[in-house]
């Protein structure tokens, strides 16, 4: 790919980045041009809808809504790429089963030709992370790095979506994953490796009890391996490990003061912007650590 | 003591997407080592789960104090299985059984309607529009829902709406 030919791409924003963190958002959008993609904005998309309890509610439905959003990017030619791991899991577990199941397909046309739509199959989808690996490239990533993130240990959780179902998401090996380690590496910080760094964040689990202890056994062994900081891709688990820490210090006498960062606020810092700039003053446990060097 | 197969609940299961595959499932327990709600609540496993399926023990499985709310959609089970019987996805199919029956967690309900009238599964409030605004976003348009109401419409009503024109 060259500057000349920008990579068009169709984002789909989802709902808790846009409205809960809209940091991860500005990050996206500093960063990205920096890598020769040009971020094409649609109108008319909606909530995914949400693979937990939209799902939960009805799987027919949430094919529906799915199946009409993806419609949005075929109208224009284009992919969409995704920067939520709930929205990937919804659009790609759609498409996989639009495209494998004809009769499934012909039920939701029916639905969408009440509004004049047609589901084709066309618009692929793609998170950005594999975007950033499969088209931009890891050695243009760290081209684009100014101030590299020399001496930064960061401890990444890819959560679960991201990667399974592995034979629908296609984005890494869901028990050995390495693309974020890539990455994180391309932006000259050093990622260590934690015992309980593909567990659950047990967000989606209607528990009081599970969660936290899921939560209190997975920031132990990021204390264990000393990290600098969590390096996250998906806003639930960011909600879990962030506002989280604070819960469990408060109401389980736990003492943790781990910085959690969506991994485009650490490209963005390796690109030369403020941690102001990137929203990290606006979490909850104080991003030290970031901003070191 | 003689074990009565309820093979209608079953049936009931199979009308839902991939609510069908349980019938897949030789008990290996494959989906149990790795399972985080197992890990952390003894009394949550899957295996035991789709053998209740199998069985068609519909009392314990469709009830307000149903096991299926402590998974955690982690998707192990389906990495794991070696039948393809993608256990969460028959605990996801489960969940619409009760949704269809009106046994619903109050929150996840409020989700639901949050994001059938909004279009979006957060709400957008002022401190979303001053957040974005610092940091140099626009604000966020509301989200046309128009189509929501036909295109979710079950087959039967729509079809119905359709002669009545």
């Amino acid at each position: 790919m060259t500057d000349a030919s920008p990579l068009r791409i169709a984002f789909f924003p989802g709902c808790l980045i846009p409205v809960k963190y809209p940091q991860f958002e500005s990050a996206i959008r500093k960063t990205l041009p920096n890598l020769g993609v040009e971020i094409v904005d649609l109108p008319g998309l909606t909530c995914c809808p949400d693979p937990i309890y939209f799902k939960s509610s009805n799987k027919l439905d949430w094919l529906t809504i799915a199946a009409r959003n993806l419609t949005v990017a075929e109208s224009v030619g284009l992919d969409f790429f995704t920067i939520c791991s709930g929205c990937t899991a919804t659009l790609s577990e759609a498409n996989h089963h639009l495209q494998s199941n004809p009769e499934l397909k012909e039920k939701v046309n029916k639905r969408l030709a009440r509004v004049g739509r047609e589901y084709k199959g066309t618009a692929q989808v793609r998170h950005i992370v594999t975007v950033l690996r499969d088209k931009v490239g890891i050695e243009r990533v760290q081209a684009s790095v100014k101030k590299p993130l020399k001496g930064l240990t960061v401890a990444i959780h890819y959560g679960c979506h991201l990667l399974k179902p592995s034979e629908i998401m296609r984005v890494d090996n869901p028990d050995y994953p390495h693309v974020l380690d890539d990455l994180v590496t391309a932006l000259g910080a050093t990622p260590v490796v934690h015992r309980e760094r593909i567990l659950c964040c047990g967000k989606a689990c209607q528990d009081e009890n599970m969660p936290a202890e899921m939560m209190t056994d997975l920031l132990a062994s990021v204390c264990e391996v000393e990290a600098d900081c969590l390096g996250v891709i998906c806003p639930s688990c960011f909600n879990e490990f962030d506002l989280g820490q604070l819960k469990l210090n408060r109401e389980r006498d736990k003492h943790f003061a781990i910085p959690v960062a969506y991994f485009f606020q650490l490209l963005g810092l390796a690109q030369g912007y403020t941690a102001q700039e990137l929203g990290l003053d606006r979490h909850k446990v104080k991003a030290k650590g970031l901003v070191a060097g | 003591m003689a074990v009565k197969l309820n093979f209608e609940f079953r049936k009931e299961l199979a009308r839902i997407i991939d609510g069908n595959l349980v019938g897949f499932c030789y008990q290996c327990g494959a989906c149990v080592g790795d399972c985080p709600s197992r890990r952390y609540d003894p009394a949550f496993n899957p295996r035991e789960l789709m053998l209740k399926v199998l069985y068609g023990m519909e009392s314990e499985l469709i009830s307000e104090s149903s096991p299926v709310w402590h998974c955690t959609n982690c998707y192990t089970c389906y990495e794991r299985c070696p039948q393809r019987v993608k256990p969460v996805e028959i605990i996801i199919a489960l969940k619409n059984l009760m949704a269809e029956r009106g046994i619903y967690p109050p929150g996840v309900a409020d989700l639901i309607a949050t994001v059938r009238a909004t279009g979006r599964s957060v709400k957008v409030t002022s401190l979303t529009e001053r957040l974005r605004s610092e940091l140099g976003l626009p604000p966020l348009a509301p989200v046309d829902v128009s189509e929501f109401e036909k295109i979710l419409a079950p087959e039967e009503a729509a079809k119905k709406e359709g002669e009545d024109k």
